[in-house]
C-alpha cells in the first residue's frame, strides 16, 4: 500500500536538499544548542494496528477471525428481547417513519436496559451480548512489558507483542481489514487528510550517523497547517508545518536508532490525537518503534496502555444508535469486552484494570517542521505545552451543533422525547 | 466580398429606418445546423438545469468502480450503475475521476463535494456556501426574460426542503416539494401562455437596441478617417454589432407558436414516503411538469433535487436507509464491492433516467426539449462509504442547442470538479471565463465536449 | 469646467429630443452627425489597438470604482513578435466577443448607476427622476464619455447618446435608466473598446503629421498605469500641454512617480516575459504529483513578485534578473523547491543559497514548468524561449518534413543524449545548435522545475557551448546573459514596441541605439528607461497606415491651405 509514495523524489535527492535547506534556514539565526541531525515528518496515515488474517476481501473470515466479523443484528429482535412489543419494535425500525426523529426510532434504541434504562450510560443494565473474539496468534505492535513470553508474535516473527486492544476488538467490523481498508481507518484518515487535524514528528539526534545514534529524541506535535494533496490525490511531501503548542496532544520519546530504526530508550506517558471517536489517545508506558525508510518516509508503531473506558465513551458519544447500526454491534458488548480484557493498571496489580495495551501504526512523509513562530526549523525536542492556549471549555460531546446526551441527540423542541416512558406507537 | 455588400446595404437600412418593425432577412449563421431554429433567438432558447442526487455512485476500497465506463470518448460502455441512462447514452456525457480539493477547508461530509462543484469554493462550515452557485450565474445570463428566473424543485420527499442554490451562501432557495405545488407555480395564477393572442414585444429589447443604434450612428464618421487595415478591423466590429442587432430584432418578432406547450392536468397529491420507488415516481411526475413548464417558457433555468446529500431513501420493505447502507455494508469478498449499495445506486439512477425520459418526450422543432437543454447532474460524494471527495460522479445531459458534443466519457483523475462546472456554465451560455478558488480555480473547460 | 462649452451647445438639441417620438430619435442624432463631421475630417486614425482584459478591467475600476463586478469571458489575445501589445493591435472583435462586451456594458452601467452608487458618480442632480433633464444628461455623458473614449466626445457622439438617454427615459419613465442606456452605448462603442490612435496635421511642420494630444495622453497612461488617462492627464491633453517639452515632462514625472506605475511596469513585464498560460498548464500527475493549480498560480505570482521587487521596488540593474538569487515563496512553492517555509505570512522574501542553483528568473518553477512537456523537461523549448524572451531572437518553426522518430525512439537516459540523436540531421542542427545549449544548462530542473541531479540514474551534465561561449548550469547561463549586450537591446526595443505597438523602423536605428546607450548609462534601470522613452519625441512617432499616405498628404495640404 505504498501508492502515495509513487513519483516522489529519491531518498538521496531529498536528503541533499534538506541539508542545503537547513544550512540556508539556520544561517541567519543564533545557534541554540543544536542537534547534529534532524528529520521531520507529517503523519499521512495512522490507524490502530489491527493485524488482518483474512485471505481476501475486508471483513471475511481468516486466521484471526474464523467466523468473520460480528454479523449484522436483527434490531427488531434485539428490541423485542429488550422488552418492546413486536409491533413497537417494527414501528421503531421502519424507515418510512421519521427515523431521525428524536421521538421515535433511533433515540429509543438507547432505552433497552433493565426498566428501559439507557444502556449507553448504564451498559451493565443490559446482559453482555458478546463479541466474536480474535483467536489468532499474530499481532502487530510493540513488546510493552519487555516480556517475550506474553503476548503475540509479530508478522515478522518477533515474540512478546502486547496488543490486547486488537485481541478484544479485532473482529469488530469497524476495525477489521487490510491496511488502510478498514472502514474506521478510512473514515478517520480521510478526515485527517482533508484537514481535520495534522500531527507531525520531529526526530533529532546528537551523533554523526543518524542511522546508529544512542541519543535521539522524538517529538509528536500538532500542527495547524493542513496536509496538501497533489495532482494524483496523494499527500505531497516537503510541505512546511508549524508546531502548534497544544495543551493536550504531545508526545516526547527518548530513543536511539539502530540501523535506521528508531526505538524508545525508556517508556513515557504521551497523549496523541486519536484517529477515532475518542480523540484523546492517552498512552501510559508509551514506546515507539519507527523505521526511517530508504524513500525518506517513516513507518512503525507507537504503543502503550490506553484507558479503555474512554474508548467506549468515544463510541457512545458518536451517537450510540448510529454506531450500533453502522458497525453491527451492541455497544454494551464493547463495554464488557474491554472491561474484561483490560490488562494494565497504573498502580500495579490492584483491582479492576483501567488500561488496555494498544498500538497505533503510523506512516509519515518527509516534511519540514518549524517552531510555532515559524522562524526556524524545529530541532530541539521540547515540550510546547506551556505555550499552548488553554483548552476550550468542554460543553460535553456534540455532533456538529447538536449536543449528545447519554449517547443520543436530544431535540429540546420536540413534543415528545425518547425515554423510558416514551409512548412508542402513534395514537390510532 | 458579396457578403460585405450585403452587410452594408443592411446597415444603411438600419440607420435610415425605424428599428422595431423592420423585417430583416436572416443570415445563415443565426440558424443552427438544422436550419430550423434560431441559435440564440426567441423561438427555441437553451435551457439549463442542475440535477442532484445523494450519495454518489459506488467505488470499491481497492480502487475499482461500479460506474466509471472502461472506455473514454464517444460510445462509452454502459456500466451497471449507468444502466438507467443507457437509452440516452448518446445524449449524456459522463465525467469521472474529477475531485473536490478543499485546500485548507475541512471535508464536511455530504457537503464539501457539491459545494465545491456548485460554488467553486470548499466551505468552512456545513450549511453554507462561500460563493454563489453556478445556476445563478447562468440565470443572470439566460433567465432574465421569463416569468421565473430559476425554478427550484425538490422531489426527495424529505422532512425539510432541500436546495443547493444560493446567491448569498447562507440563504438557499425554497423549492417546490410536491407536484401540486409545482403545478400551481407553473400553471396556476399568473401563467403566461406563450401562444396567447396578447403577445407584445418586450420593451426592454427596444431599449437595448437604442444602445446599439447610438454606436452605429457614428460608423460613417469613424470609417472616413481610418486606414485600410483598421477599416477591415472595424468592419468586423460592425459586423459583430450587426449580428447583435439581428438577435435583438428577432426577439422583437412574435415568436413561433410553441406547439409543445399544452396545459397539463393538475396532478393528484402523491403519498409522501421516502422509499426509492416513490421518490422516483415523484421525480417523474415533477420532471414532466417541469418539462412542460420549460416548453411553455415559464422559466429557462432550474435546479432539481432527487435526493439530498444524506439521502434517506430506502428500498421498500427494507429496514435500512441508503445512507446507512453505504457506510455499514461490507465489501463482498467475491464481488469486490458493496452489493446492496450498488443496487441502490442503480435504483437512484433510475430517477435520473425517468427525468431524462420526460425531458426527451417533448418535441421541439426537429429535436426534443432535451436537445435544447443542458442538464448538469451531480452528487455530493465519490465513494460514499468514506465520504470521498475523489471521483465524484457528474454528467452533462442534453445538447445545449447543439453546443454540447454529447455522448462522451471524460476521465480525468485528479482534476478539479470545477472544470466540469465551468464547462457547464459556458455551454449554457454564461459569460464565465474562470471559476473556483485555490486549487479549484480553473480557466480550463473540458473542451472535448464543446462543439 | 470642461463640460461647460459642450453643454451650451447640446441644450437646444436635447430640447428637440424631448418633443420627438422615441423611435425617430436616431434620425435626429444623424442630423447632429453633420455638424460634428468636420472634427474627424482633419484627423486620421493611424492605429486601432484592442483593449486587453487587464486594461478593460483597470479602466472600469478607475472610472467607476473597483467594486464594479465584471463577469465575462474575454476573447483570446494574440502574441506577435513576442508581444501581445503587437498582436492586440491586429485584433478585432468576433460576434461572440461583441456580445460579451455588449452584455457587460449594460451590466456595468446598471451597477454604476444603481441607487447606492449613483450619488457618488453623478455630476449633477436631475430636476426630476422621472423625466429627462437635458442639462444633467449632457454633463453626465460628456464627463464619462471623455473618460471612456479618452478624449472629449464630438457633438455627434454626444447627440447620439443624448437621444438614447431621452428615449430611454421616456420609455422607462426613469431618468437614470435613460442614462444607463447612454452609458452602455459608450461602453459598447469601438472608441472605448479600441484605443484609436489619431494623428493630425502638424502645424509646425507643414505636410507632416503628429499624434494628437489625446493619443499622446493615452500612450503615456497605458504605458505607466496600464489604464485610461485620468482627469489631470486629459486636462493636459485638452490644454495642449502635452505638445510642450515642459508639459510632457510634468506628466511623465507625475505618472512615473505615482504608486500606480507598478501596474504599468508589471503589465509590460507580463507581456514581455510571457507570464501567461498558467491557467491551462497541464502536468502528468503520476510524474509530478506535487503539481496542482495552486502551484501553477503560485509560480506565476512568484515570477511577478520577483521581477517587480527587483526592477520596480528596488530599481536594481535590469540584468540582475539573470543572476539574482532573491525571490519570494509561499508554502506550496517552498514544498516544490524543497525548502522550509519559515514565515507566518502568505508570502515571504527568500534568498536561495548558491548551492540551490536558483539564480535568474529562468531558474524559477514558473519559467521551467511553462517551457517543458507534461511529463519531461524540454531543453529545446526552454532554449527557444530564452532566446525569444530575453534576446528578441526568434526561432523558426521546424520544417514540415522533419523526422522526429530518432528523438522519440531514443532510449538514451538523459535529454542531452536524446537531443544528440538528432543533431546528425543537418535540417535540425541549424536551429538546435542555438536553441538547445541554454536549455541543456537548465537540465538540473525537471519538467515541473524541481531540482534533480540524475536522470534515469545517470548524472546530468549541465555544461553548454553556444557558438563558442561556454557556461555551466543556471548560474553560468545567467552570467552569460548578464554580459550579453543583446539582452539590454532587446529590453529597450520591447519597451518601445510595447508602448507604441510599432516595431522600431530601420530609420529609427540611431534612436534605439541612443536609448540603449542612455539605459546603460543610467545603470540599466527599468523605471528610468520607461521615463526616458516616454519623454522622447520618437515615442509619439506617427506611422501612417498603408494605403492612406496619398490621401493623407492631400488631406493635410487641403487642411493647411485653409
Amino acid at each position: 500500500m505504498e501508492k502515495s509514495f509513487s513519483g516522489k523524489p529519491s531518498g538521496s535527492a531529498r536528503s541533499l536538499a534538506l541539508t542545503a535547506a537547513l544550512a540556508a534556514t539556520l544561517a541567519g539565526f543564533p545557534a541554540a544548542a543544536q542537534a547534529d541531525w534532524q528529520r521531520s515528518y507529517v503523519i499521512e496515515w495512522n490507524e490502530p494496528a489491527m493485524y488482518f488474517g483474512g485471505d481476501s476481501g475486508i471483513e471475511g473470515p481468516g486466521s484471526d477471525c474464523p467466523q468473520g466479523v460480528n454479523p449484522e443484528l436483527d434490531w427488531v429482535e434485539v428490541l423485542v428481547k429488550a422488552g418492546y412489543t413486536r409491533e413497537e419494535a417494527e414501528w421503531l425500525r421502519n424507515p418510512a417513519n421519521p427515523t431521525r426523529s428524536p421521538v421515535h426510532g433511533q433515540n429509543q434504541m438507547a432505552f433497552r436496559g433493565k426498566d428501559r434504562t439507557n444502556i449507553y450510560t448504564n451498559p451493565e443494565s443490559y446482559p453482555d451480548p458478546g463479541l466474536h473474539p480474535m483467536t489468532g496468534s499474530i499481532a502487530e505492535g510493540l513488546n510493552l512489558d519487555g516480556n517475550s513470553d506474553t503476548g503475540f508474535v509479530s508478522p515478522t516473527g518477533e515474540a512478546g507483542i502486547d496488543n490486547t486492544f486488537y485481541q478484544t476488538l479485532g473482529c469488530w467490523k469497524t476495525y477489521r481489514g487490510p491496511e488502510r481498508l478498514s472502514s474506521g481507518a478510512m473514515q478517520f484518515n480521510d478526515g485527517m487528510r482533508n484537514g481535520s487535524w495534522t500531527m507531525v514528528i520531529v526526530v533529532s539526534g546528537e551523533g554523526d550517523d543518524p542511522h546508529n545514534d544512542d541519543n535521539v529524541m522524538v517529538g509528536f506535535y500538532m500542527s495547524q497547517d493542513n496536509m496538501v494533496k497533489g495532482g494524483d490525490g496523494s499527500i505531497s511531501p516537503d510541505y512546511t508545518y508549524r508546531i502548534e503548542p497544544h495543551a493536550k496532544y504531545e508526545g516526547l520519546f527518548p530513543a536511539r536508532t539502530l540501523d535506521g530504526v528508531i526505538e524508545s530508550r525508556e517508556p513515557v506517558t504521551a497523549m496523541l490525537r486519536d484517529p477515532g471517536y475518542t480523540r484523546d489517545l492517552e498512552l501510559l508506558e508509551a514506546q515507539i518503534k519507527l523505521k526511517m525508510k530508504e524513500d525518506g518516509s517513516l513507518r512503525g508503531y507507537v504503543g502503550g496502555y490506553r484507558p479503555w473506558r474512554a474508548v467506549y465513551d468515544g463510541w457512545v458519544n458518536a451517537r450510540g444508535p448510529v454506531i450500533e447500526s453502522l458497525t453491527w454491534v451492541e455497544l454494551p458488548a464493547v463495554y464488557y469486552a474491554l472491561k474484561r480484557s483490560a490488562d494494565y493498571h497504573p498502580d500495579g496489580g490492584q483491582g479492576q484494570n483501567t488500561h488496555i495495551s494498544f498500538a497505533l501504526r503510523v506512516d509519515a512523509l518527509p516534511a519540514f517542521v518549524v517552531t510555532p513562530d515559524a522562524s526556524e526549523i524545529a530541532t530541539r525536542i521540547v515540550s510546547y505545552k506551556d505555550q499552548a492556549p488553554p483548552l476550550p471549555e468542554s460543553n460535553g460531546p456534540s455532533i456538529g451543533r447538536s449536543r449528545i446526551v447519554g449517547g443520543i441527540v436530544i431535540d429540546p423542541n420536540a413534543e415528545q422525547q425518547a425515554g423510558p416512558d416514551a409512548v412508542i406507537l402513534p395514537p390510532r | 466580398m458579396t457578403k460585405t455588400i450585403n452587410r452594408r446595404s443592411l446597415l444603411r437600412g438600419m440607420i435610415g429606418g425605424a428599428t422595431v418593425s423592420m423585417g430583416l432577412p436572416l443570415l445563415n449563421l443565426f440558424l443552427n445546423e438544422n436550419g430550423n431554429a434560431y441559435a440564440n433567438g426567441a423561438s427555441i432558447p437553451t435551457r439549463f438545469g442542475t440535477y442532484f442526487w445523494g450519495l454518489g455512485l459506488t467505488d470499491t476500497p481497492a480502487g475499482g468502480t461500479r460506474w466509471v465506463p472502461g472506455k473514454t470518448g464517444f460510445d462509452y460502455d454502459i456500466t451497471p450503475e449507468l444502466q438507467a441512462i443507457a437509452a440516452f447514452k448518446n445524449k449524456v456525457s459522463v465525467f469521472s475521476g474529477f475531485r473536490a480539493i478543499p485546500d485548507t477547508s475541512p471535508n464536511l461530509v455530504h457537503w464539501s463535494g457539491h459545494a465545491s462543484i456548485l460554488s467553486g469554493v470548499a466551505p468552512g462550515s456545513s450549511g453554507r456556501f462561500e460563493a454563489p452557485t453556478l445556476d445563478t450565474r447562468v440565470a443572470d445570463a439566460i433567465g432574465g426574460t421569463t416569468r421565473y428566473k430559476v425554478l427550484d424543485i425538490d422531489a426527495s420527499i424529505s422532512r425539510r426542503p432541500i436546495s443547493y442554490s444560493t446567491r448569498t451562501g447562507t440563504t438557499f432557495a425554497s423549492p417546490d416539494q410536491s407536484p401540486l405545488a409545482l403545478y400551481q407555480r407553473l400553471f396556476g395564477d399568473g401563467f403566461q401562455d406563450p401562444n396567447s393572442d396578447n403577445w407584445a414585444p418586450d420593451p426592454t429589447i427596444m431599449l437595448r437596441q437604442s444602445v446599439l443604434s447610438a454606436v452605429t450612428d457614428q460608423r460613417q464618421a469613424l470609417m472616413r478617417s481610418v486606414g485600410h487595415e483598421d477599416q477591415i478591423k472595424l468592419e468586423q466590429y460592425f459586423t459583430s454589432l450587426r449580428e447583435m442587432e439581428n438577435q435583438l430584432a428577432v426577439q422583437l418578432q412574435r415568436p413561433e407558436p410553441r406547439d409543445a406547450c399544452v396545459l397539463p392536468q393538475s396532478p393528484e397529491e402523491l403519498a409522501r414516503a421516502g422509499s426509492v420507488d416513490v421518490v422516483n415516481n415523484n421525480t417523474r411526475v415533477m420532471a414532466r411538469l417541469l418539462a412542460m413548464g420549460l416548453a411553455c417558457d415559464q422559466s429557462r433555468v432550474f435546479n432539481f433535487v432527487h435526493t439530498g446529500g444524506t439521502s434517506e431513501t430506502y428500498v421498500p420493505g427494507q429496514s435500512k436507509i441508503y445512507h446507512q447502507i453505504t457506510h455499514d455494508e461490507p465489501t463482498d469478498a467475491q464481488l469486490g464491492y458493496q452489493p446492496e449499495t450498488s443496487k441502490l445506486a442503480g435504483l437512484v439512477m433510475e430517477g435520473f433516467g425517468a427525468f431524462l425520459e420526460e425531458m426527451d418526450a417533448i418535441k421541439e422543432a426537429d429535436g426534443t426539449l432535451l436537445d435544447n437543454c443542458l442538464v448538469f447532474a451531480l452528487s455530493d460524494t465519490g465513494y460514499a462509504k468514506i465520504h470521498s471527495l475523489e471521483n465524484i460522479p457528474m454528467m452533462l445531459a442534453g445538447g445545449a442547442s447543439g453546443r454540447h458534443k454529447t455522448g462522451q466519457h471524460i476521465h480525468a483523475p485528479g482534476e478539479s470538479v470545477t472544470r466540469v462546472s465551468l464547462t457547464a456554465m459556458q455551454l449554457a451560455g454564461a459569460p464565465v471565463g474562470e471559476f473556483g478558488s485555490g486549487s479549484m480555480r480553473t480557466a480550463r473547460p473540458v473542451t472535448d465536449v464543446i462543439a | 469646467m470642461k463640460i461647460a462649452s459642450i453643454s451650451g451647445l447640446a441644450a437646444p438639441l436635447a430640447f428637440c429630443l424631448l418633443a420627438s417620438t422615441p423611435f425617430s430619435a436616431p434620425s435626429l442624432a444623424a442630423d447632429a452627425n453633420n455638424t460634428a463631421a468636420e472634427q474627424s475630417n482633419n484627423t486620421l486614425v493611424v492605429a486601432t489597438r484592442r483593449l486587453n482584459e487587464a486594461q478593460y478591467r483597470q479602466s472600469i475600476a478607475d472610472i467607476f470604482g473597483d467594486d464594479i463586478l465584471i463577469n465575462a469571458r474575454f476573447e483570446p489575445e494574440r502574441r506577435e513578435r513576442g508581444l501581445l501589445a503587437l498582436g492586440n493591435a491586429t485584433l478585432s472583435l468576433t460576434a461572440a466577443g461583441f456580445e460579451q462586451f455588449f452584455n457587460l456594458s449594460q451590466d456595468i452601467s446598471a451597477q454604476a448607476l444603481d441607487a447606492e452608487r449613483r450619488d457618488a458618480i453623478m455630476p449633477c442632480v436631475p430636476a426630476a427622476n422621472s423625466s429627462f433633464d437635458a442639462t444633467c444628461a449632457t454633463r453626465f455623458i460628456s464627463q464619462y464619455g471623455e473618460l471612456l473614449f479618452r478624449r472629449p466626445l464630438t457633438q455627434a457622439e454626444l447627440g447620439a447618446r443624448l437621444a438614447t438617454a431621452a428615449t430611454g427615459t421616456e420609455q422607462s419613465g426613469d431618468f437614470h435608466t435613460g442614462l444607463q442606456l447612454a452609458l452602455a452605448s459608450l461602453l459598447t462603442a469601438p472608441e472605448f473598446l479600441f484605443r484609436m490612435e489619431r494623428a493630425e496635421p502638424d502645424p509646425e511642420h507643414v505636410g507632416q503629421w503628429r499624434l494628437d494630444a489625446h493619443t499622446r495622453a493615452s500612450r503615456l497612461s497605458f504605458l505607466f498605469w496600464n489604464s485610461a488617462p485620468d482627469a489631470a492627464l486629459l486636462a493636459a491633453a485638452r490644454n495642449g500641454e502635452l505638445f510642450t517639452e515642459q508639459g510632457l515632462q510634468t506628466q511623465v514625472q507625475r505618472l512615473s512617480t505615482s504608486p500606480r506605475v507598478e501596474d504599468g511596469i508589471t503589465a509590460f513585464l507580463l507581456d514581455m516575459m510571457q507570464i501567461d498560460g498558467f491557467d491551462s498548464m497541464i502536468k502528468d500527475a503520476s510524474i509530478y504529483p506535487k503539481f496542482n493549480q495552486l502551484v501553477a498560480d503560485s509560480a506565476r505570482q512568484q515570477m511577478v513578485k520577483t521581477l517587480v521587487d527587483l526592477l520596480v521596488v528596488r530599481e536594481r540593474d535590469y540584468r540582475e534578473i539573470f543572476t539574482s538569487n532573491d525571490t519570494f515563496l509561499n508554502r506550496p512553492l517552498a514544498a516544490v523547491y524543497q525548502v522550509p517555509y519559515t514565515s507566518t505570512e502568505e508570502w515571504a522574501p527568500y534568498t536561495f543559497p548558491d548551492s540551490a542553483e536558483r539564480s535568474g528568473i529562468f531558474s524559477q518553477v514558473g519559467f521551467l514548468s511553462q517551457y517543458a512537456h507534461p511529463g519531461t523537461s524540454s531543453p529545446t523549448l526552454r532554449g527557444i524561449k530564452l532566446h525569444e524572451i530575453f534576446l528578441c531572437e526568434h526561432t523558426p518553426e521546424p520544417p514540415a518534413d522533419v523526422d522526429f522518430s530518432a528523438v522519440r525512439d531514443s532510449d538514451a537516459a538523459t535529454s542531452r543524449e536524446r537531443l544528440l540523436d538528432h543533431m546528425s540531421n543537418p535540417g535540425c542542427i541549424v536551429c538546435h545548435q542555438r536553441s538547445d545549449p541554454p536549455g541543456l544548462a537548465l537540465e538540473h530542473f525537471d519538467g515541473l522545475g524541481q531540482m534533480r541531479k540524475y536522470e534515469n540514474g545517470q548524472l546530468i551534465d549541465v555544461s553548454a557551448d553556444l557558438f563558442g561561449n561556454q557556461f555551466v548550469g543556471a548560474q553560468g547561463l545567467g552570467r552569460f546573459l548578464y554580459h550579453d549586450p543583446r539582452a539590454s537591446s532587446c529590453l529597450v526595443r520591447n519597451v518601445y514596441t510595447y508602448g507604441t505597438a510599432q516595431m522600431p523602423a530601420g530609420s529609427q536605428r540611431a534612436y534605439i541605439n541612443e536609448q540603449i546607450a542612455q539605459f546603460t548609462e543610467n545603470g540599466h534601470r527599468l523605471p528610468t528607461l520607461f521615463r526616458q522613452i516616454a519623454s522622447s519625441p520618437e515615442f509619439f512617432h506617427v506611422v501612417l497606415p498603408e494605403g492612406t499616405q496619398q490621401d493623407a498628404n492631400q488631406l493635410a495640404e487641403s487642411v493647411t491651405a485653409q
